[in-house]
């Protein structure tokens, strides 16, 4: 087996930022997330491929927070348009866990499927090479596996490193990863190695058959009740490495501007508003139901699998311990009328 | 801090008479950690009450729901809460009447969301404890300043230290600086809107940077809009902050919110004081910014 050596991490960073920029989980000060190794400073900032995840998921490197589209200014009676070109330099995601890898599988879903490809997500995406971390030892609010999320094996990842003593077995699955392996394999030794095994999961959670019974749920009682902490912020959706939504606004100044995407939440009181002035999301029990319902249930009527990828995030940082597990649960739970 | 026992009594009570309709409180989570915001409507619901050391939440922004409402409503209130409260009745959001306010002396609460983190696996520490949470160790009023009904016994007021130290070393810095500081802390907000939403002081039924008709701030995310986000924001807090430090709690991104909060507070009663938010409910008071008078002092414009 070829093997990485913790010792040598650093060094195969350095040579695969000779031809991409790459993105590594970091603690940077406050926050952990994945940054730029262009940026890293090893004063501030700390390397992170041996803890379990970080806050931010690696969505926004695919769908940035903000994205420019196109700009344009008015001449005399004519309008001339810009295309803002797409960024094309190439990625390398290093160090992803499997259920973000997975998220990165439903934005695919999303924009490169179902009769649409979406340009600007299409030319960031095919320049990314993904050097997935497997997962042996699930932390206490992760329930992957039970979202049909495999740690060890993530489905869309180029290369698995996988956890050893000393270092990290470098397991190829694409030509994509062929072609980054051949970067950097004079810093690989050949090993014979023994592998972990993955621990047991703590966290638990039946989703079978539950976009089923979420169809005749809409008027539940259970969403005023689970909606009562909720603040309708934005924390769960921006942290999620599934949420996709984004609203297209426009910043303009005399006669010219641009138009950009940005991210949107569901949680928002904006998301829904009408020109009419008619909200029909107005209270937190609605939007509420509808993140959860579209998680659950239209996404899976969609695209066949559940829009939550068992990360925990969502779990950790909600301000007011609103938790998914407790929803699906729930849903599992409830007596029907049908 | 634990006053479960107390708090059921009182809301089995008052639930049973009929006196309010329900008892704002929290309830265990799944964690023992884990301690969450709770209504309880009826008394079958008193025994998942709890009001322990994690009960950090400000429970006077829940209000707001219920605004519109002519429910009666116990909420359990700490000291910072309970000042919440008298911020919600000066800008008329809830009628006195319509309250029945639980006050807890507080001997300080306890981070959930710093557990839940440590304990995450998302962090290097694992385990430790935590620690009160960061806005106990500024707190001015551990007593609830408003309340028909006490629990535990009136703490003296807490011998500040360093209360504005911080403050006064951002102050001293150069412009330059202060400007990189500030742009490097707002640079890293993903525009959640947590701080808002978590906020007792943004009570606003419209909220500027929801209005699309015209856009005061723009929703992208960079320098420029995420500062003026937090500008506008701030100058909305001056005088109306009451330091339950909710913002800064559940920033996912752990901005430093207080430094700007308390940089208000300062100047608020520095210009206009003494003053500190909500300290005292009489009837039609507002805060210093709410109101006009000729003295009023402007050699700062």
């Amino acid at each position: 087996m070829k093997v990485l050596k913790t010792g040598k991490l650093e060094q195969v960073i350095d040579r695969l930022a000779q031809q991409a920029d790459v993105y590594v989980p970091m603690l940077r000060g406050q926050q952990s997330g994945f940054y730029s190794w262009k940026t890293y400073n090893e004063d501030f900032d700390d390397l992170m491929f041996d803890i379990l995840n970080v806050y931010q998921s690696p969505k926004h490197l695919i769908l940035p927070q903000t994205e420019k589209m196109y700009s344009f200014r008015q001449e005399g009676q004519e309008v001339s348009i810009e295309e803002v070109a797409a960024d094309i330099e190439p990625k390398v995601i290093m160090g992803i866990r499997s259920c973000d890898v997975r998220g990165i599988e439903y934005l695919d879903e999303v924009f490169l499927t179902k009769g649409y490809v979406d340009e600007f997500y299409k030319a960031r995406r095919d320049k990314i090479t993904i050097i997935a971390n497997a997962c042996y030892n699930p932390g206490k609010n992760c329930f992957c596996d039970s979202m049909g999320v495999s740690p060890t094996d993530p489905e869309a990842a180029d290369v698995i490193m996988r956890e050893v003593n000393g270092g990290y077995v470098w397991d190829v699955k694409t030509e994509k990863g062929e072609a980054i392996t051949k970067q950097i394999e004079d810093l690989l030794e050949e090993q014979d190695v023994e592998l972990f095994s993955l621990k047991p999961f703590l966290r638990k959670v039946e989703y079978d058959g539950v976009a089923e019974k979420l169809k005749d749920m809409f008027e539940h009682p259970m969403w005023e009740k689970y909606s009562e902490p909720c603040q309708t912020c934005g924390i769960c959706t921006y942290l999620c490495p599934t949420c996709y939504c984004f609203d297209i606004q426009v910043k303009a100044w005399g006669d010219e501007g641009y138009r950009f995407r940005c991210w949107d939440s569901c949680m928002y009181h904006e998301y829904t508003q009408m020109a009419g002035g008619h909200n029909p999301r107005e209270a937190a029990k609605e939007r509420f139901r509808n993140r959860f319902l579209h998680k659950l249930q239209f996404f899976p009527e969609r695209y066949g699998r559940p829009l939550c990828t068992g990360c925990g995030r969502c779990i950790v940082a909600c301000p007011t311990g609103v938790s998914i597990i407790k929803i699906i649960d729930e849903v599992k739970e409830a007596e029907t009328g049908a | 801090m634990n006053y479960t026992k107390e708090i059921r009594e009182i809301a089995t009570r008052l639930l049973e008479s009929g006196q309010v309709d329900m008892v704002m409180a929290w309830e265990k989570g799944d964690q023992e950690y884990q301690t969450i915001p709770f209504v309880a409507r009826t008394v079958d619901e008193v025994n998942r009450i709890v009001c322990d050391e994690y009960a950090v939440h400000n429970l006077a922004n829940h209000l707001l729901r219920f605004r519109d409402g002519k429910e009666k409503i116990a909420i359990v209130a700490k000291g910072c809460d309970s000042r919440g409260i008298v911020r919600l009745l000066e800008d008329n959001q809830i009628k006195r009447d319509r309250l029945y306010v639980i006050g807890v002396a507080c001997t300080g609460v306890k981070d959930p969301l710093q557990a839940m983190k440590a304990n995450s696996g998302f962090e290097r520490k694992k385990d430790q404890d935590e620690g009160l949470a960061s806005k106990c160790l500024y707190c001015i009023q551990p007593n609830p300043v408003i309340y028909d009904e006490l629990v535990g016994e009136e703490l003296p007021l807490p011998e500040l230290q360093g209360r504005f130290a911080r403050i006064e070393e951002i102050e001293n810095m150069s412009v330059d600086e202060r400007y990189k500081f500030f742009e490097d802390i707002l640079s890293t907000c993903i525009r959640c809107y947590a701080c808002r939403q978590h906020c007792v002081a943004c009570n606003c039924r419209t909220c500027i940077f929801d209005e699309t008709r015209p856009q005061w701030v723009g929703r992208e995310n960079n320098i420029s809009d995420n500062m003026m986000y937090h500008l506008v924001r701030a100058s909305h807090m001056a005088g109306r902050c009451i330091e339950c430090g909710e913002c800064e709690r559940v920033c996912p991104v752990n901005i430093p919110l207080m430094l700007i909060n308390r940089k208000l507070i300062k100047d608020i009663n520095g210009f206009f004081g003494p003053y500190e938010a909500g300290m005292e409910y009489v009837e039609g008071n507002k805060p210093p910014l709410s109101v006009y008078r000729e003295n009023d002092p402007d050699d700062f414009l």
